[in-house]
């Protein structure tokens, strides 16, 4: 039992720990797939969103490109339709070309105040070149033009005169040594008489530089051409790794991606890259934003360590909830558990006792069954033997007497068989009743007739009080058995000259039949046994009976759903109350006495 | 050849007329003319256009002159090249070295006469109608002159200076007839426009007329 106990409280905790073990597994996994969805949402939208201010930064780039673009457009029909430049051009007089055009261009020459920053600022050209017919330079007489090297000089000039605007890009070093990113457009001068392309201008001028959207995470934008990359706020190696990465993934067949994840200085960095010149001559040229991604990754982190913190908010709630709920949970099982055990031990007990009782009581009905045949016969034997010797003549009249006493014996050897018979079939459930509706007045009537016409009734008085037609449910056989049994036994326990009452009446669904005598009262001490098999209430007396009679009848009485009661019994009256279910008076009278 | 310029120099001086002196030679033909853009117009009136960077006259007129060793003339005639409606008036002429070309200002607006040709490079500023004095330039090196108005861009005159007194301007055909020739050895060119010159030598006899084609 001990071992069974403990074999039970581990049983038990294992089915704890694994219930906390299974609910923790739940909440690591929800928290561990909150964590990378978010996460990657996060990414997701940081990336998006970065995407967004590169794709604005580069929309607002082109809108003031484009008013440059037509501002320097116009420049250049102006230009064209300037007569000193056609005449510069036409007659060759190219030393007269620089001069004719410093009047036309000398406002995009002038700096323009340092506090003014708008468009003005933005035409403010570093340089301009004119391009010959065959698209080199013209070198200007002076520096009025802006000056440029040599080698600098070459890369402003085209493989031929361009039709249409080109936009190009010059990394030099500008007067103070620093490397710097000039923007070339070149447009084509028309002659204005036949629209020929018979030279072009091309001005240098800062790059256009927006507000950038993306300045308030540190988003560092720059130019990439000819592999180099100027990126203010890097310093050489991160702009060439930059420049590297970039040109590598340009060389890339069907890269084109136009986003790169880098690390410079340890710090990861995203990417973009866009081509600005489409369509051009010159070289091509990348605006390249770099959006360093600390601050994205420190809100990743601070979002992981919110959801780990939430996550583990979750896991020891979980814990502490699993906890309980496993206490809960296991608590009736627990209770289960003993209370099952010894359920089972019991019902094993029960079982066994129940089956020992059973297997007794089917052996005893069948030792009863089986006794009450063998015995009936012998006595009917015995009995048709003394009736023959009865019957026949030459006996002495004691010897008669004698055996009329023997058969009347057997007579009450049968009716013991009979009652033994009768419950040893209702042990063995072996009785059915033939429910019918039963006039129990009727039934009442003619066994009280019966009861005064044995021979001892003779000075007993009986009162009846009976109402006309009450009807019970019942099996007239045995209905009768048990108003005989009682009647019986009122007569058999009266006193000489007593009286037996009999009442019935019905109240409700319940017909009452109460059967009184004025017998010396059966003792209290006894009278818990009364209905006991072969009890007899006063063995001192010789009063006629095998003890079995008040046992059949309450059997009988319960098996109609009914009870019998001793109600009273003292020296002035013994009274039995006997119940029976009511039933609707029946159109033809069945209550004949067996 | 300083011998020979003396005698003309000479002879001039005694006869009081030097052509009469040098003879009476002439050349008459006919230039074969790029075809016109538009037909040839009765009122003798072209304009320069330019084409390709070529400056010709539209319809198609030629400048022959004979080139030699020709003695300087001295008190050159002054010409006029006017603005009128926003044109040059004449659009093509044909000047010697050393002429003074006077610029009369005949519309109702300025203009700004200059050029930045190698044989004259000038810039008369901006100047309004009836401008005293005219604005006048001396063409001192021989060569083809464009002229343009720096207010009017499309505005294109020709002055072709040339080193020779001997020169004239085919009409819409592209005839010609040069008078007062000295006779000798000489080359007969035609100008046709800014780009195109053709040449042929020609061989000239007092009192003999000559008649040659070009090319």
């Amino acid at each position: 039992m001990n071992l069974a106990a403990e074999s039970r409280t581990s049983g038990i905790r294992r089915f704890r720990t694994k219930l906390l073990v299974a609910m923790m597994v739940v909440v690591s996994t929800l928290t561990s797939l909150g964590i990378f969805f978010a996460q990657r949402r996060a990414a997701d939208d940081a990336g998006a969103g970065l995407q967004r201010d590169f794709e604005l930064e580069l929309a607002s780039l082109h809108r003031l490109q484009d008013l440059r673009n037509t501002a320097v457009a116009d420049r250049s029909r102006a230009l064209a339709q300037n007569a000193r430049i056609h005449a510069a051009l036409e007659d060759n007089a190219l030393d007269l070309l620089y001069p004719s055009a410093r009047e036309e261009l000398r406002d995009l020459m002038e700096r323009a105040p340092p506090d003014e920053v708008d468009a003005a600022a933005t035409l403010h050209a570093h340089f301009y070149r004119f391009l010959d017919s065959h698209g080199a330079v013209i070198v200007p007489p002076t520096g009025d033009a802006g000056a440029l090297l040599p080698n600098e000089e070459a890369r402003v000039a085209q493989p031929h005169l361009p039709t249409t605007m080109q936009t190009g890009y010059l990394a030099r070093h500008d007067e103070t040594g620093r490397p710097t990113i000039d923007e070339m457009i070149a447009v084509p001068i028309r002659s204005t008489e036949t629209n020929e392309v018979i030279a072009a201008l091309v001005l240098g001028f800062k790059p256009v530089e927006t507000v950038p959207h993306g300045a308030s995470i540190g988003m560092k934008s720059g130019i990439l051409v000819d592999g180099k990359l100027q990126l203010a706020g890097f310093d050489r190696t991160a702009e060439e790794k930059i420049a590297r990465e970039v040109v590598h993934e340009l060389a890339h067949p069907d890269g084109r991606e136009e986003s790169l994840r880098t690390a410079i200085d340890g710090v990861p960095n995203l990417l973009f890259f866009k081509r600005l010149n489409l369509d051009s001559d010159y070289p091509p040229a990348y605006e390249v934003c770099v959006y360093p991604l600390d601050q994205l990754l420190a809100l990743q982190a601070r979002l992981r360590w919110q959801i780990l913190s939430a996550g583990g908010l979750l896991l020891v709630g979980g814990f502490l909830v699993s906890h309980f709920f496993s206490r809960r949970l296991s608590q009736p099982v627990e209770e289960l558990a003993v209370v099952s055990e010894e359920n089972f031990a019991q019902r094993q007990r029960a079982e066994a006792e129940l089956q020992t009782t059973a297997e007794e009581l089917q052996r005893s009905a069948r030792f009863s069954a089986d006794a009450s045949h063998q015995l009936k016969n012998p006595i009917t034997v015995l009995r048709v033997g003394l009736d023959s010797l009865l019957a026949r003549e030459g006996f002495p009249q004691e010897f008669y007497e004698e055996i009329s006493t023997l058969i009347h014996q057997t007579y009450r050897l049968t009716g013991v068989v009979e009652d033994l018979l009768l419950l040893s079939r209702m042990d063995a459930g072996k009785l059915r009743l033939t429910l019918n509706t039963v006039d129990l007045t009727h039934l009442v009537e003619e066994w009280t007739d019966d009861l005064l016409a044995m021979p001892d009734a003779g000075r007993l008085q009986v009162e009846t009080d009976i109402p006309e037609d009450l009807w019970i449910t019942g099996e007239i056989k045995y209905t009768g058995l048990v108003v005989q049994n009682l009647l019986d036994n009122a007569r058999k326990y009266n006193r000489p000259g007593g009286t037996i009452r009999i009442v019935a009446k019905r109240s409700g669904q319940q017909v009452e039949l109460r059967v009184a005598n004025t017998g010396r009262g059966i003792p209290v001490d006894a009278q818990p046994f009364i209905f006991e098999r072969f009890h007899r209430a006063d063995t001192s007396h010789d009063v006629p009976g095998h003890g079995l009679g008040l046992n059949l009848a309450r059997e009988l009485v319960r098996l109609h759903g009914g009870e019998l009661r001793l109600v009273r019994s003292d020296p002035e009256r013994t009274e039995f109350s006997a119940t029976f279910r009511a039933a609707a008076p029946a159109a033809q009278a069945s209550g004949v006495v067996p | 050849m300083k011998n020979l310029s003396m005698a003309i120099s000479i002879c001039g001086t005694l006869l009081g007329a030097p052509l009469a002196c040098l003879g009476q030679a002439t050349i008459e033909g006919t230039v074969e003319l790029p075809k016109a853009h538009f037909a040839p117009v009765e009122n003798e009136r072209y304009e320069i256009v330019s084409k390709a960077g070529v400056l010709a006259t539209d319809p198609p007129r030629a400048v022959v002159y004979l080139e030699g060793n020709f003695p300087k003339s001295g008190n050159l005639p002054t010409k006029f090249v006017s603005q009128k409606d926003l044109g040059f008036r004449p659009p093509l002429l044909a000047i010697e070295v050393g002429t003074k070309v006077e610029f009369p200002n005949e519309d109702d607006t300025y203009h700004n006469i200059f050029s930045y040709s190698p044989a004259k490079r000038f810039d008369l500023g901006r100047y309004p109608p009836e401008e005293k004095p005219v604005p006048s330039v001396v063409f001192d090196k021989a060569g083809l002159v464009t002229l343009r108005c720096d207010i009017h861009e499309h505005m294109r005159g020709l002055i072709l200076v040339l080193q020779t007194p001997y020169f004239t301007i085919t009409d819409a055909g592209g005839h010609f007839r040069l008078t007062n020739l000295p006779a000798g050895r000489y080359i007969l060119k035609a100008w046709i426009n800014s780009r195109k010159t053709v040449e042929q030598p020609v061989e000239l006899k007092n009192g003999a007329a000559l008649h040659t084609n070009l090319p």
